[in-house]
């Protein structure tokens, strides 16, 4: 009977720290870069020309709490696809750990490949239907720039970071940061491999925190 | 040829500290791409900077013009890729460079390749292109290029010398069956490298099957002075094509034929009575076999090749490579490559028939390091032997140093 009670008040505190954690939010803007240059595929050689151009995404920034957080103890899984001659999204932020997959949902070879010291690899030649779906476990943090060895204007960039709480914002530069634990931490806006802004924060229970970088 | 050494040298110990810094490199490809009314306009130029050392014995092999047993040879390559629209699509060539084909000559500028294309349909069906580009035929013209031929050299039907002769016609058979015994610019390959000859095209892709076809200036074998639409004119145009199939991502299959005039119009005065240079073609059918998958990739291509040549008749001659890539590790690749030349016979005017040219096989290696996804490194050793009436072993080590930008 007693045991029974211990594991309704258990319940409660659990199910209460869980609500505090969902309803502890920082939400604001950042104000993003200019748009990217559009890149110009070089299509010299190529014997069959398809119409069109690439239309890569407009620019979006990081928002991340850093703090000591747990590894996972599970591999996070997360996807970044090549779709129409571009990687979709083109900036990904990924927990350390997390293994990423790169399906090719074009109707051509990719050969994926990264020469930033956080990941160095090669995925060789793909095929769209290629199973399973090539991927790589990102295990050390930074910033890792892929390209592909066959189109030379595809470019992504995936964002390796030591926090599971992390958000990519909108194109108008709108975040919203959710189920955060209590405390004081640094928030940090990723703009580019040159500018990252951060701010000090306090996450209270049960609480929404307006931060806005300049 | 010092100088050249030293300021192949300075620019490499300039040019390596700033690859370290791969950043600077994507932000100078951003510097040169704009962008104009409300994105419809895009251009970009980009470039790519090739300094090449060459050692080779007995003797300048292919289409390296030099007198000694080493040359060094620079060559800076700009690239202007514009869009306007979504139907349209312009690129051009120029490079900076000591001739066409390595040689010791002094610095020249030439602008290579100019097009423009048009692409009416989104899925690909056709192109019409016009200007003055790389041939359809076979699958190596669309890697030339220093960043993605994992070799210095080309393959050999595309830089050997034949005893074929395009600005005079043979005075008889015995004159012709000599063989290359002049100057070797004197001499034409089978086909001149991606023979950037002047003219129109179309090509497109109706399901697995792809299609190209030309209509150009010069031959596939005449010689980079012909490509230009104001060198020889444009009274005998080349016609060639190209019908590709592709079962999937992995497979690039494709046949080639091409019938043009090769002869140069000096040669008319070379002539048999009552003869013009267009009665003396040349014909090209070809087939090419692309594969890749994974960290492989392999290539093929076998031509056979006539000429009809004044006084002597047809000269036949087979020509093809196989080669092979593997990446070993994200940053390291190695090639190999075969190839072989053989040669028909001609009348030899005694009543029997005499081979025209030196059957001759070619073995290349090679190694690339890629320092960043904007600079790698080459080296290439080939062994060449030609086994016509005499054998003769070639050596042939080469480095090059490349950086796209």
């Amino acid at each position: 009977m007693r045991f029974r009670h211990f594991l309704r008040i258990a319940g409660v505190i659990l199910a209460l720290a869980g609500a505090a954690r969902a309803e502890s939010v920082i939400e604001g803007h950042v104000v993003l870069p200019k748009t990217r240059t559009t890149p110009v595929v070089n299509k010299r050689y190529e014997i069959v020309t398809k119409g069109g151009v690439v239309a890569p995404s407009p620019p979006v920034a990081v928002v991340y709490l850093e703090g000591p957080f747990p590894k996972p103890t599970t591999t996070p899984v997360a996807q970044m696809v090549q779709k129409d001659l571009l990687f979709t999204p083109a900036l990904l932020p990924v927990q350390t750990g997390t293994k990423v997959e790169f399906p090719n949902m074009d109707d051509t070879y990719h050969n994926i490949f990264s020469y930033s010291p956080a990941k160095r690899f090669d995925l060789g030649r793909y095929r769209p239907d290629e199973k399973p779906v090539p991927s790589q476990v990102f295990d050390v943090p930074g910033m890792v720039t892929l390209r592909c060895d066959i189109h030379e204007h595809m470019r992504g960039l995936i964002l390796v970071l030591e926090t599971p709480y992390f958000v990519t914002t909108d194109t108008d530069g709108r975040f919203r940061l959710t189920g955060l634990p209590p405390g004081r931490f640094k928030l940090k806006a990723w703009l580019s491999s040159k500018t990252t802004l951060e701010l000090p924060v306090e996450v209270k229970v049960d609480a929404t925190l307006q931060v806005n970088f300049p | 040829m010092k100088a050249f050494r030293i300021i192949g040298l300075g620019l490499l110990g300039f040019v390596l500290p700033q690859l370290a810094a791969q950043e600077f490199m994507d932000r100078l490809d951003e510097a040169l791409t704009i962008t104009l009314g409300n994105d419809n306009i895009r251009a970009r130029l980009s470039g790519l900077l090739d300094l090449e050392q060459y050692y080779f014995t007995p003797e300048a092999p292919g289409l390296i013009y030099s007198g000694g047993h080493s040359l060094f040879n620079p060559r800076l390559t700009l690239f202007l890729d514009a869009q306007i629209g979504p139907h349209i699509y312009l690129f051009a060539q120029s490079r900076l460079d000591r001739g066409f084909d390595p040689s010791d000559a002094n610095l020249e500028v030439r602008p290579d390749e100019y097009a423009l294309r048009v692409s009416p349909w989104d899925d690909g069906r056709f192109s019409g292109q016009a200007g003055r580009f790389a041939s359809v035929v076979g699958n190596w013209n669309t890697r030339h290029w220093s960043w993605e031929n994992p070799f210095v050299t080309a393959p050999l039907p595309y830089e050997n010398p034949t005893a074929i002769y395009d600005s005079e016609a043979p005075e008889s058979i015995r004159d012709f069956t000599q063989g290359v015994i002049e100057s070797k610019y004197e001499y034409i390959p089978a086909i001149w490298g991606p023979s950037y000859a002047t003219g129109a095209s179309v090509s497109g892709r109706l399901g697995k099957f792809d299609y190209a076809a030309e209509v150009k200036n010069s031959s596939l074998s005449s010689r980079p002075e012909t490509w230009d639409a104001t060198a020889d004119g444009i009274d005998h145009p080349t016609v060639s094509t190209r019908m590709g199939f592709r079962p999937n991502a992995m497979w690039n299959l494709g046949v080639s034929a091409s019938e043009g005039v090769y002869l140069r119009p000096e040669a008319r005065a070379t002539l048999p009575v009552g003869r013009g240079i267009g009665d003396y073609h040349q014909y090209v059918l070809g087939q090419d076999l692309g594969f890749a998958w994974h960290h492989w990739q392999l290539w093929a291509e076998v031509y056979e090749i006539r000429f009809e040549v004044p006084r002597v008749g047809s000269a036949d001659t087979m020509a093809y490579y196989l080669e092979a890539k593997y990446k070993f590790t994200p940053q390291l690749f190695g090639a190999v490559r075969w190839n072989q030349e053989l040669f028909g016979s001609v009348p030899d005017g005694a009543g029997g028939r005499t081979a025209w040219g030196s059957d001759v096989w070619r073995t290349d290696f090679a190694v690339v390091y890629r320092f960043t996804a904007h600079a790698q490194i080459k080296l290439q050793y080939s062994l060449q032997e030609e086994y016509g009436q005499e054998s003769k072993l070639g050596h042939l080590m080469a480095g090059q140093f490349s950086v796209r930008f």
